[in-house]
């Protein structure tokens, strides 16, 4: 094993680790607030990957600046999809709500297949080419090349690391959105007040929260957070409309291991999640990565069954 | 009164019943005079839009053959009726598919079968009912060397896996393990440092079983170095790659699907600096994979049978051509390397029920055993289309393509570069290649 390369494989964790943080944070978000498990919430990360694209081929502007924009429409479709499909049978059993999720992830999935059809399409990002080399040879060295023209054998280093632009915005937007996130919810009346729903909802009644204003809200910026991770589509990987299966199960397993409605605990978990897949991967072997997301998952149930934060824990 | 009423009433429900008994429901082949082909696709699902080129395929073969006045069945002649069965891309549903053709439908035989998981399963009901079946949509060799049921009545007109990897290692071994030997003087003898990664399931693995295969039968001077299997749709292969790197390959040779060879080929150029030639199974030779590897995949290696963009020179050159030329007239878009087996396999039921003068179902498997038709749209060995004696192959004449830059299209365009009666041009070892280490 070359040791040489495990800050390179850390790196990939954490680029992996980002987005099952964005996934698993709109997952717990909803589940906090409303105590409601949105099954359907791969689809609006695939539906959000569509938006982009369709703004994309439309507009023909940079994925990157697409996507805020993807983000706020998605608010808005999750704020709709909470009042029209979630609000009127809320309180009438869990199995109501499983059902609702379950009938979301048909009519998205063959919705945007009527649209789109089944093809694969690709959006290539415009950093695609482009890297970030941090070398070290006497003195450090830290350049941005075009990987197609320019040579890493030009850096004569005893040593020296490549990075994918994409990954290192990708990695960056998430640290600058969770920022927003912890600033939002611990520093804005709005977001103290879903904190409170989150922790007791008739407490947060009687206090004159508006509960259900709440509920809109953290749908609206759930679906917003899996618009965000869509992200990793936008760096050449193929989709069509039923990419989002897997990686919604992924978050699932994200936040059972973090604690489910436990915010702390998405964001611990999806790091754990993205390193430990990725150093398996490599030490292991391939058929090793889905293994270790559930023997880990596994673990956590038996030693901790509220997962690494848990409930109420906020 | 009342029970007059009723007993009249009773009376016209029965004699209804009667009357609608007698309309509609199964008719026999002889009451119709039609050939009755059931065609087994994915229609919707994950692989609907394979599964539409097929039956787009299949459809344009039936009205040939009915426009030149059907098949010619004991001098009768006799038109073919194509009837969907939608495996909705699973296996429950590809059996229900195939169990309605049979059991509803009464069709005389099957074609198609898209995906052997899909095909594994649902085969078994046309063994149980000794139904004829042309699969062409399914590589696993699993499928007609299966000893759990009756295979007899399967007939494969589809590259197998293990037909995969022999005609790609054999171009690796003659081709590219000389010129890397040569470049970087290496012992002419030095084996090729060959890695595999594989999609886990009966895909992936029949590539590798096949690859390990051919080079002990053929005693090809190649060394499998490393295997990693991946989960079916995996998008992250950067660490594994990376694993592979480490190791030291000379040749990757991925078996995957379009949606996972893009994100290889990519991730293993662009992000993880593995500079080896990249082989590509056929299903990947498509406009999507083209457009998705940008010039990352320039040179890489693209084993066909049926492409978007080369038609191979020589005796099926012209009835390509105007297959290809037909179908987008009609229907607007290129077909598909399954469409175009699919439509030959219209072809050979066609023969061999003229062949075997009958829809007897033995008659015809009998036929389709002893079958010998000139090659349509797809080259074959030996120019014709005929099964094994062991199990029921048909053997198709692969080509490898090797991508090149096309500055003007701003995407790779493949070349044929194997076998020498096919080549168009020498293969290129680049510049930026760089050998295991």
């Amino acid at each position: 094993m070359d040791f040489g390369i495990l800050p390179e494989i850390l790196f990939w964790g954490l680029y992996a680790g980002s987005i099952y943080i964005l996934l698993a944070i709109g997952l717990n978000l909803i589940f906090g607030v409303m105590k409601v498990v949105n099954f359907a919430h791969g689809e609006l990360l695939m539906l959000s990957i569509y938006i982009t694209f369709l703004l994309h081929s439309v507009l023909g502007l940079n994925p990157y600046l697409i996507v805020p924009i993807t983000m706020v429409l998605m608010f808005f479709i999750g704020v709709l999809i909470e009042r029209v499909c979630f609000r009127p049978i809320m309180g009438t059993g869990k199995l109501n709500e499983i059902f609702m999720s379950l009938a979301l992830i048909y009519l998205i999935q063959n919705g945007v297949a009527l649209v789109w059809g089944n093809d694969y399409n690709t959006i290539h990002s415009p950093l695609g080419n482009s890297k970030l080399v941090i070398a070290f040879d006497n003195s450090l060295i830290v350049d941005v090349i075009d990987i197609q023209s320019t040579s890493l054998k030009q850096y004569n280093a005893s040593w020296m690391m490549s990075l994918s632009l994409d990954h290192v915005v990708i990695i960056s937007v998430t640290v600058f959105l969770l920022l927003m996130f912890y600033l939002f919810m611990w520093k804005t009346k709005t977001g103290k007040a879903m904190r409170a729903t989150s922790q007791n909802r008739e407490a947060a009644m009687l206090a004159g929260i508006n509960v259900e204003r709440m509920d809109m809200i953290s749908f609206g910026l759930g679906a917003s957070f899996a618009a965000a991770a869509s992200l990793w589509w936008i760096t050449g990987l193929q989709f069509n409309p039923y990419v989002g299966s897997i990686p919604a199960i992924k978050a699932f397993a994200v936040i059972i291991f973090g604690g489910l409605g436990s915010i702390q605990g998405a964001i611990a978990g999806g790091l754990i999640y993205g390193i430990a897949e990725n150093a398996s991967s490599y030490v292991f072997g391939g058929a090793w990565k889905d293994a270790t997301s559930f023997i880990i998952l596994v673990l956590m149930l038996v030693l901790r069954p509220t997962g690494l934060f848990g409930e109420g824990e906020d | 009164m009342a029970e007059r009423k009723k007993i009249a009433l009773m009376v016209s429900i029965l004699a209804l019943i009667a009357f609608f008994g007698c309309l509609g429901g199964d008719t026999t082949t002889e009451e119709t005079n039609k050939i009755k082909i059931g065609l087994v696709a994915p229609l919707t699902g994950a692989a609907s839009t394979t599964g539409g080129d097929m039956w787009k395929s299949a459809e344009m073969a039936v009205e040939e053959i009915n426009a030149n006045g059907g098949v010619n069945v004991n001098g009768e002649m006799m038109m073919i009726e194509l009837i969907k069965g939608d495996t909705e891309t699973n296996p429950e549903q590809g059996v229900k598919a195939v169990t309605k053709l049979i059991t509803e439908d009464k069709v005389d035989l099957l074609i198609g079968g898209f995906s052997s998981a899909i095909t594994y399963a649902d085969q078994v009901i046309a063994s149980e009912n000794q139904v004829p079946f042309i699969i062409t949509g399914a590589s696993s060799p699993i499928i007609t060397k299966r000893d759990d049921i009756d295979t007899s009545y399967f007939f494969h007109h589809c590259p197998t896996t293990d037909d995969y990897a022999h005609d790609t290692l054999l171009f690796v071994d003659e081709v590219i393990r000389p010129l890397i030997n040569e470049r970087f003087n290496y012992p002419a003898d030095r084996k090729l440092r060959l890695g595999i990664l594989y999609q886990d399931g009966k895909y992936g693995e029949g590539v590798l079983d096949g690859s390990k295969k051919v080079i002990e039968e053929k005693g090809l001077n190649i060394e499998i170095v490393s295997e990693e299997k991946f989960t079916q749709s995996e998008t992250d292969y950067r660490t594994v790659l990376t694993a592979m790197k480490d190791v030291g390959v000379d040749v990757l040779y991925p078996a995957a699907f379009l949606n996972e060879q893009t994100p290889i080929v990519l991730q293993g150029r662009k992000d993880v600096g593995l500079n080896t030639i990249y082989l590509s199974v056929e299903c990947n030779d498509d406009p999507d994979y083209y457009s998705g590897v940008e010039k990352w995949g320039e040179y890489s290696i693209q084993e066909s049978r049926f492409g978007p963009y080369s038609v191979p020179a020589g005796p099926i050159e012209s009835k390509v051509n105007k297959f290809r030329n037909d179908y987008e007239s009609r229907y607007g878009a290129s077909p598909s390397m399954m469409g175009a087996s699919t439509y030959e396999g219209v072809y050979v039921a066609a023969q061999a029920i003229k062949d075997g003068g009958g829809l007897n179902k033995s008659e015809i498997k009998d036929a389709l055993n002893s079958l010998e038709m000139e090659q349509m749209v797809e080259a074959m060995k030996e120019q014709t289309i005929k099964f094994s004696d062991d199990y029921r192959e048909s053997k198709f004449q692969l080509y490898m393509q090797q991508l090149i830059w096309d500055e003007a299209l701003g995407e790779t365009r493949p070349v044929i570069v194997w076998p020498d009666n096919l080549k168009e041009q020498d293969f290129v070892l680049p510049d930026w290649y760089e050998p295991a280490t």
